[in-house]
């Protein structure tokens, strides 16, 4: 392995846990807004309960979710230092924006939505959850945009090798952000719904805490219905818009080595050494046909027309874009399934499709770690796309610096997933009785501390609305 | 332009020392702590606001980056080592403490919280000491050893770190506590005080022996030197005296703290300006083009009064002393009116 492979493994890796929590946090903050506003509103004890447990599982996600993104400002500059000395000029004030537009917002008033009920008035309670939703929202924007420049590249100059803007407006809405901005948002809105509405049906299997159950999975089913069939209508239109600027990616993604299949591959195992697939499985005529062509003449373009030196590695590529796609088709045959249950009321009844829809927990997040996947390793060989190699980008540590650090991101992520997931099962067992504003009169778990205490001393006052 | 970028990054630099100064400081401080109840109160001060105070060093970051990439790009690498075991500190210590204040009660994530506080702290004295080694720069990018910025030097700038921030911690921990609590915050802090103290004097007198001479030849260069030492040990002074429990002032210990860093701070910039890295690496040589620059001074630095606006917002949210004796009382009359206890 060299240096660059490592410094790519651990991008990939720490680029990847951190997205894992960004995939819930963003679309449970604006959750978390809704029903605090809900509850205020109609007094209805349930959003309490809901806003309560909700942000049990949103407020250790959201800590790792920051912290795994401190990791990612320092590794530009760490790992991938003459890019960062190169592209600074154009990356650095964008992330800046970040920092001070979203970053800041949700630093300053995270503390008072989590920690605030009961120490702050309920109209700070409420604008601080309302600021921590934009702050998440806002902050997906500005990474896109980043993001996105490096894939699209525009409104720049090359002096001295340093890439220098030439026009912000250019920089900020290029070629690919429109389309991938509104993707993101709609994505991590997505998966979060799933998120919330697999734990719902958790409940709803077990038999516990039935009105929050049936409510938290009505809200999250309801929400993927409607953005569903809105994603795969603009998940299209990136298709549309960003390749043409990356057919390599195109190529890639296909999953075809040569320029003659009319077929679309549904399973392929790529060998970049053979330039080609040891192992092929596609439908006849379906590429043809998403081409516009149902006489299948018309031939998906193969990686063969990108010259040798400027391909991507297939593997990731294509089974990135695969894992997203599938997750996808997944998701929308559930939402299907779950509004058609709906219009003939038998949601409740159907406990089959409650046990089927807990393995969906975590669908959404999958498909927004592939669609990742795909659009990261689907720039290669480029950081700046078509104009900075990413070989020419990585900092000259020595090996053993980076294997440490490779290995003990590998180790401390790990470690951190386990132990999320375990407070989140340790959360789930214990379940959302605990927060029921009428179930303060039996204080059960962890007696003691400041959080418990306070959370009891406003439970009454909130009920009272 | 340079200028005024580098003062805004030298307030970043500044917020965080003095913001998660003090939290990091909280945390080491848990590991002299034997009371269970005190130690959980600690944590509390922390789990509120640890967020907020690192937002300030990623602004650090980012403006570095923004304003000097050259900078960001070759300083990062040379001081890697230190960094990445700073970071995989920040991390076991942001989720530690969540862990830990979300799922009372978790003896295993306080201890990691406050070993990962030290270890935090003692990394980031690392990494700022590599800012006295020379930096090895070729064709805009680092081009030095991994080993190179470690020295003797390194060591004490990293228990200087750690004793400032853990001054830092118990002067927060007087104001913002009653009590025990408090009262052993004002005895530990003043030991910490003449520690940190005795640090940053050894530490000053060591800096001529690095790669990094202090550069007083010129008359206002020596007379801001010395005239902000002044104001320094003024600033440790009033700490010193205005922590003892006794003392029935509160702000001051922190006050007076803030004012040593930031008169500390202040004196090491007038020696060393306008280079960031020896031997030779200046905030001209590095700054970014007037372009982006001028983003720069729109976007985030009229954004700057709002980001004081929110630490304050969320300071002030929280303001007063949430003793546990206070919290367990409102919980008791809640209680005692709904029929319960």
């Amino acid at each position: 392995m060299s240096l660059l492979d490592l410094s790519q493994w651990q991008f990939a890796i720490t680029v990847m846990f951190h997205m894992t929590f960004p995939a819930i946090t963003v679309g449970l903050s604006i959750l978390l807004c809704v029903l605090y506003g809900m509850h205020w509103k109609t007094g209805n004890p349930v959003y309490l309960q809901m806003f309560r447990f909700w942000r049990r599982i949103f407020a250790v996600g959201f800590a790792i979710g920051v912290v795994a993104g401190i990791v990612l400002v320092f590794q530009f500059g760490l790992n991938w230092g003459p890019f960062a000395a190169k592209t600074g000029p154009i990356m650095g004030p964008i992330l800046g924006m970040e920092v001070v537009t979203a970053f800041a917002v949700e630093a300053g008033f995270i503390g008072i939505l989590l920690y605030g009920d009961g120490r702050v008035k309920r109209h700070t309670m409420f604008i601080a959850t309302v600021m921590v939703a934009i702050g998440t929202l806002l902050s997906s924007s500005w990474i896109i945009a980043n993001n996105s420049w490096m894939q699209t590249p525009a409104g720049f100059k090359v002096v001295n090798g340093r890439y220098e803007p030439t026009d912000w407006a250019q920089v900020i809405l290029n070629p690919s952000f429109l389309y991938r901005w509104p993707h993101m948002v709609l994505a991590v809105l997505i998966s979060a719904s799933f998120f919330v509405a697999g734990i719902g049906a958790y409940y709803l299997v077990k038999g516990r805490a039935l009105p929050f159950a049936r409510r938290t999975v009505s809200i999250g089913l309801g929400v993927a219905a409607i953005l569903l069939p809105v994603q795969i209508f603009v998940g299209d239109h990136v298709a549309g818009a960003v390749l043409p600027h990356q057919l390599s990616k195109l190529e890639a993604l296909e999953g075809n080595w040569d320029s003659t299949n009319t077929g679309f591959v549904l399973f392929a195992i790529p060998d970049q050494q053979a330039q080609a697939n040891s192992a092929q499985l596609s439908i006849p005529c379906l590429g043809s046909a998403i081409n516009k062509d149902l006489t299948c003449h018309t031939a998906i373009p193969g990686l063969d027309l990108t010259p040798k030196q400027d391909r991507p590695s297939m593997a990731p590529v294509f089974w990135g874009f695969r894992a997203m796609f599938y997750a996808a088709l997944w998701m929308w045959g559930i939402v299907f399934y779950a509004t058609v249950l709906r219009f003939r009321r038998k949601l409740w009844s159907a406990t089959r499709f409650h046990r089927f829809l807990r393995w969906a927990t975590p669908a959404g997040i999958i498909a927004i770690l592939g669609g990742w996947v795909t659009a990261e390793t689907g720039r290669q060989p480029w950081v700046v796309f078509g104009h900075l190699r990413t070989s020419a980008a990585v900092s000259h540590l020595a090996p053993a610096e980076t294997l440490f650090s490779v290995i003990g991101f590998t180790l401390l992520y790990l470690a951190m997933l386990v132990g999320y997931i375990v407070y989140i099962v340790r959360t789930l067992r214990i379940g959302p009785e605990r927060d029921h504003p009428q179930q303060e009169t039996h204080p059960t778990s962890s007696p003691g501390t400041a959080h418990t205490a306070t959370a009891e001393t406003t439970a009454p006052v909130g009920g009272e609305v | 332009m340079a200028i005024a970028w580098s003062a805004l990054v030298l307030l970043c630099l500044l917020m965080y020392v003095l913001l998660d100064g003090y939290d990091l400081g909280i945390g080491i401080g848990t590991l002299f702590e034997r009371n269970a109840e005190h130690r959980r109160e600690m944590l509390e001060q922390v789990a509120v606001a640890w967020d907020g105070n690192e937002t300030w060093l990623v602004l650090l970051g980012v403006s570095l980056w923004a304003g000097f990439p050259l900078a960001f790009g070759t300083i990062l690498p040379q001081a890697y080592l230190a960094l990445i075991v700073m970071l995989f500190a920040l991390i076991v210590r942001g989720v530690a403490v969540e862990m830990a204040s979300q799922a009372p009660p978790s003896p295993g994530w306080e201890r990691a919280f406050a070993v990962a506080s030290l270890i935090a702290a003692l990394a980031q004295g690392v990494a700022v000491a590599t800012l006295a080694e020379n930096l090895a720069v070729a064709h805009g990018a680092f081009s030095g050893s991994a080993f190179g910025a470690l020295s003797w030097f390194s060591v004490l700038a990293a228990l200087t770190v750690a004793g400032v921030y853990l001054t830092l911690g118990y002067a927060y921990l007087k104001l913002k506590t009653a009590g025990e609590l408090r009262a052993a915050a004002g005895h530990r802090g003043a030991l910490a005080a003449v520690g940190a103290g005795a640090l940053v004097a050894a530490s000053l007198g060591a800096i001529n022996a690095t790669d990094a001479p202090l550069n007083l030849h010129t008359a206002v260069r020596a007379i801001g030197f010395s005239g902000l030492l002044i104001f320094a040990a003024a600033g440790v002074v009033m700490t010193l005296t205005t922590l003892r429990p006794t003392s029935p002032h509160d702000v001051l210990p922190f006050a007076g703290s803030a004012i040593t860093v930031v008169a500390l701070l202040a004196a090491i910039v007038v020696a060393r300006a306008p280079i960031i890295a020896p031997p030779s690496l200046t905030v001209t040589d590095t700054v970014a083009p007037s372009l982006t620059m001028d983003f720069l001074a729109v976007g985030i630095g009229l954004n700057m009064p709002l980001i004081l606006f929110y630490s304050w917002f969320a300071q002030h949210s929280f303001r007063g002393k949430p003793a546990a004796a206070e919290r367990r009382d409102t919980t008791t009359a809640t209680g005692a009116h709904h029929g319960h206890h």
